[in-house]
């Protein structure tokens, strides 16, 4: 064995002593496939990755006029270490829980589904009719509203996967295109019928003290728990069930799992709709919970965070729901800087764009190694 | 009679955006790269535009820095398919949103949102010009008379040149360009790099010459119309120009329904280009010949060391 490896060894350090001779220039470099990596190897590339893509955004954020000194400031202490900040993270955190958790659904049956803002914005306007138009005694108000958010967004992820599984229609031109008509016909109820009233502005009145998510303890709004909840709903689902196992034949191979008995279609459409019908509920915290009434532009930024938590979280749900807190932590956090140093809200969407470009790459980094080629001859 | 004429003659002026967006991404994707970020490089062509327009009022350079900031943009697409081989669509989902973000960010802090620019006078081509009915179509900027000459130009280029079918050798089967001595990530960066002009120009047409302001998010879903407009025309230019008629004849119509007193729900209106979309989309698929013509290697990376 140690006369075997000897001779590689022995080649290996003539190398290394011949390296510092070759110029900068001329090295070679070749790329190899690795087949696989240690966990804690990747766990190490990916983290370096956040903190490249977390430097290229303070960066940006200093150039826009953020003091360095604040930022630490207004992005981690003051989000954590503050009660009222950590409530209203929490707040955020759990529509938040909900889009990525519809994502993570989505994509692990092949669904590119960046319909989440439609969804969304269908589940809010299912729970406002039950408000508005008063449906049931106020007792079972809430559940009503969270039936019909539930009941709408499914509906509106119906489409897309019926016509991508029947006639291969690319479902991420469809369900966007069924955002824009959603988002017309949401303007279309608040500039018309369901204007409040009252002030004749463009939102939905407000909703009764029995239709608005009751504060449990401490100010904690039941939408935490009920996110939790469906969070470990997804996770038996994926995890224990009979429906994730069969997914994850489907997942890895669509004919052999539909040669060996298992409903394919049905799991597809099936699991689909339930990413629908969790991106409804996230309408229905929203409307029901932050805001007590539909307004306008409630929907703004989830469609990307949930696609993004459920791509950072590699699809799995209780790795969501840690990535949805700190997604929840950035918004709060761009939210304030909206108010303090007048930064517009799409620096958000910049620095998560800028995460997910730095994780997708260091992808590469994970599969393949890097290694000089000896010599100019290749 | 007054309506249609001007219906018809706006017509291209909305146009022209969908035609420039879809041949950009035909020469992107014939080589190839599935582009999905056509959206994200149209709103940062806008942005350029804006404000080239604002700094020095020269409608010919804000139209050029328009298409050179979108293919400085779409550099970083190119790093990440072409170099880091990261899944194109999540690349081009990425870029989209990138350049969302960057141009909402940018448009505020350089103060660039609702400041209006002077528009470039119409030509008028002069005996068609006096026809009945459609005089009005032949009365338009210089950019809508030169769309169709770029148009000759890409195709010429694609069928008549050895580096065209070179470039669609790639997008067919890179395993056998690159066997025949093809750089296939140059050609593909080139394409990605030419394709992302053109749709940057697009979107300097919409914010320079058609709008005349910049206001965030203002392509309004264009480049993802310019997506499924690809799909539908097969890869072919003249039918994607065609295409973009109809849905510049869609768009056209909404401001004169308006102008005509026609009651009708304004948001319901808002909605026909995306219904449109989807109409064509369904329409299509539901016929014969759905993945006809597609090129070859459509979204597949080109790895050479997973060479079969």
């Amino acid at each position: 064995m140690n006369e075997q490896v000897r001779p590689v060894m022995l080649e290996q350090a003539a190398q290394a002593t011949e390296r510092p001779k070759q110029p900068l220039l001329s090295r070679r470099y070749a790329l190899e496939i690795r087949q696989q990596l240690a966990w804690h190897r990747q766990a190490a590339i990916i983290g370096l990755a956040l903190l490249l893509g977390l430097g290229i955004s303070a960066a940006i954020l200093i150039a826009a006029g953020v003091p360095a000194g604040e930022l630490l400031n207004e992005f981690v202490i003051l989000t954590v270490f503050d009660a009222q900040s950590l409530k209203a993270v929490l707040f955020q955190a759990s529509p938040m829980i909900l889009v990525g958790l519809a994502g993570c659904m989505a994509f692990r049956a092949k669904f590119w589904n960046l319909g989440l803002e439609g969804q969304m914005i269908w589940g809010a306007i299912g729970a406002t009719a039950i408000s508005l138009f008063e449906v049931g005694p106020p007792a079972l108000r809430l559940p009503l509203m969270l039936a019909a958010a539930i009941f709408c967004g499914l509906l509106w992820a119906l489409a897309p996967v019926l016509l991508k599984l029947r006639l291969k229609v690319n479902e991420i031109i469809s369900t966007l295109m069924l955002n824009y008509l959603a988002i017309n016909f949401l303007l279309h109820l608040l500039y018309g019928s369901w204007k409040d009233p009252k002030s004749s502005f463009p939102y939905s009145p407000q909703f009764q003290p029995f239709e608005r998510l009751p504060e449990l303890f401490e100010g904690i709004s039941a939408a935490v728990p009920l996110a939790v909840v469906v969070a470990l709903l997804a996770l038996w689902f994926l995890g224990i069930s009979r429906a994730g196992l069969y997914l994850r034949f489907v997942d890895a191979n669509p004919r052999v799992a539909g040669a060996v008995g298992v409903p394919v279609q049905k799991m597809i459409i099936g699991t689909v709709l339930i990413s629908g019908a969790m991106a409804g509920i996230a309408g229905f915290l929203v409307t029901a919970g932050q805001e007590g009434r539909l307004t306008q532009s409630f929907y703004q930024g989830y469609g990307f965070s949930g696609i993004l938590i459920a791509f950072l979280a590699r699809n799995n749900p209780v790795a969501a729901l840690v990535v949805a807190l700190l997604m929840a932590m950035l918004f709060v956090a761009g939210r304030s800087l909206q108010v303090f140093y007048q930064i517009p809200f799409s620096m958000v969407q910049l620095i998560q764009a800028i995460l997910v470009i730095c994780v997708a790459s260091s992808d590469f980094f994970i599969r393949h190694r890097i290694r000089r080629v000896q010599g100019g001859e290749s | 009679m007054d309506m249609i004429a001007n219906w018809l003659g706006n017509t291209p002026d909305f146009a022209v955006p969908f035609a420039l967006a879809a041949l950009g991404l035909i020469l992107t994707e014939r080589a190839g790269v599935l582009a999905l970020g056509a959206e994200g490089l149209m709103l940062v062509g806008a942005l350029a535009g804006i404000g080239a327009q604002l700094a020095f009022g020269s409608h010919g350079t804000s139209l050029l820095l328009a298409m050179g900031a979108a293919a400085v943009l779409s550099l970083l697409f190119a790093l990440m398919v072409l170099v880091l081989r990261i899944n194109q669509v999540i690349a081009g989902l990425a870029l989209v949103f990138f350049c969302q973000g960057l141009t909402g960010l940018l448009g505020t802090l350089l103060n660039w949102t609702n400041k209006p620019v002077k528009g470039l006078g119409a030509v008028e081509l002069w005996p068609l010009s006096e026809l009945p009915l459609l005089g009005k179509v032949f009365v338009q900027n210089p950019l809508v008379f030169m769309t169709p000459l770029i148009f000759l130009a890409v195709v010429w280029f694609l069928t008549r040149t050895t580096t065209g079918l070179r470039m669609r050798a790639v997008g067919e089967n890179p395993q056998a360009a690159d066997a025949a001595g093809i750089s296939v990530l140059g050609y593909r960066l080139a394409a990605i790099l030419a394709g992302s002009a053109l749709i940057g120009l697009a979107g300097g047409y919409i914010s320079v010459l058609s709008t005349k302001l910049w206001i965030a998010d203002m392509t309004g879903g264009r480049g993802w119309i310019a997506v499924a407009l690809v799909i539908f025309a097969r890869w072919s230019p003249w039918k994607a120009l065609a295409g973009a008629l109809l849905f510049g004849c869609v768009e056209a119509l909404i401001p004169q329904l308006a102008a005509a007193g026609v009651r009708l729900p304004q948001y319901f209106v808002l909605m026909t280009p995306y219904a449109v979309t989807l109409a064509v989309m369904i329409w299509v698929a539901s016929g014969k010949n759905v993945s006809g013509n597609q090129p070859g290697a459509l979204g597949i990376p080109f790895i050479r060391e997973e060479r079969r």
